[in-house]
């Protein structure tokens, strides 16, 4: 069970945030070009979901899973995307990714005045704690399984 | 906290709004610095005001000194300062290990260069509250890895 990579998307679609610990296969395409498919995708699952629902729907999109990985989904009220590619094993991380966004994200880049938001976040403070925390949650391990 | 998210927001946006309505000026990094401590100066002269109105009268001017490094700071900072030295002639060095204006900012060096900006509010804070108990000094601070940092106050003897 582990963590293949993360991505952070803002509102408008830049993307504040990636990095990665397992992945052995890469998109063939420049990370630019994969950033705008990710979000793409993203975007339009999101309307397809909330379309095609046949009940009242509550959370909308949350995960999609293959063979090999799991896509995780979760979005704020004011935009910010967190998605988290795991393990096929890996159940409802809903909570982590809360976690992520708020008390790294909004405690260390939305609160840091020298990091502008709408931008790709360089404090280093914000990489070193996402990785740590990352690394200490249960369904992470160090080798790729 | 809310309250602590409401302060620390607004600092940060004190700090970039003093600096940008100074570059339409063409005003030198010193003069918003001053401005921002100045700022602070007189919020510690009300803060100090408002926190002693019950407590007894101080002893000497150590006693004042331990009173900022203790009651003061937990009041607007929500902790107290890690380390107090003085050279007993009218030096003293207050040192904060984890300064809650740049915990957020980085965790080394990353920012260095701007943490002087944050600092100057709190140096003016020091200041006012001190001038308000009767004491005239001159308050600098340094950092040399955030987020501790070190508050000087020298004393001026009139």
């Amino acid at each position: 069970m582990t963590v293949h990579n993360l991505y952070l998307f803002d509102r408008n679609g830049v993307c504040l945030h990636y990095s990665e610990w397992h992945r052995k296969k890469q998109a063939g395409i420049p990370k630019e070009e994969e950033y705008k498919l990710m979000y793409g995708m993203l975007f339009s699952i999101r309307s397809f979901v909330s379309k095609m629902s046949p009940l009242d729907m509550k959370d909308g999109f949350l995960a999609f899973q293959t063979s090999r990985y799991k896509l995780h989904y979760y979005e704020t009220p004011t935009g910010i995307k967190v998605v988290m590619n795991t393990d096929s094993g890996v159940g409802p991380i809903r909570d982590v990714l809360h976690h992520i966004y708020s008390a790294l994200y909004v405690e260390l880049v939305v609160k840091n005045p020298l990091c502008p938001l709408g931008q790709t976040v360089q404090s280093e403070l914000f990489r070193s704690r996402l990785d740590s925390y990352v690394r200490s949650l249960p369904f992470f391990s160090a080798r790729a399984g | 906290m809310a309250d602590e998210a409401v302060f620390l927001l607004l600092h940060n946006e004190m700090v970039s709004g003093v600096y940008k309505s100074a570059e339409q000026g063409e005003v030198e990094n010193g003069r918003c610095i001053t401005k921002l401590e100045n700022m602070g100066f007189r919020v510690g002269q009300g803060l100090i005001e408002r926190f002693t109105k019950d407590t007894a009268r101080f002893k000497d001017e150590l006693d004042i000194m331990k009173f900022v490094c203790k009651d003061f700071w937990t009041t607007v900072f929500k902790k107290q300062i890690d380390n107090l030295r003085t050279n007993h002639q009218g030096i003293y060095v207050l040192q904060d290990n984890k300064f809650r204006l740049l915990t957020q900012i980085s965790a080394g060096k990353q920012y260095l260069e701007h943490a002087s900006k944050y600092l100057a509010f709190t140096c003016g804070l020091i200041r006012g509250g001190l001038s308000n108990l009767g004491i005239k000094s001159i308050v600098t601070a340094e950092v040399s890895s955030m987020p501790a940092c070190k508050f000087q106050v020298m004393i001026q003897k009139l």
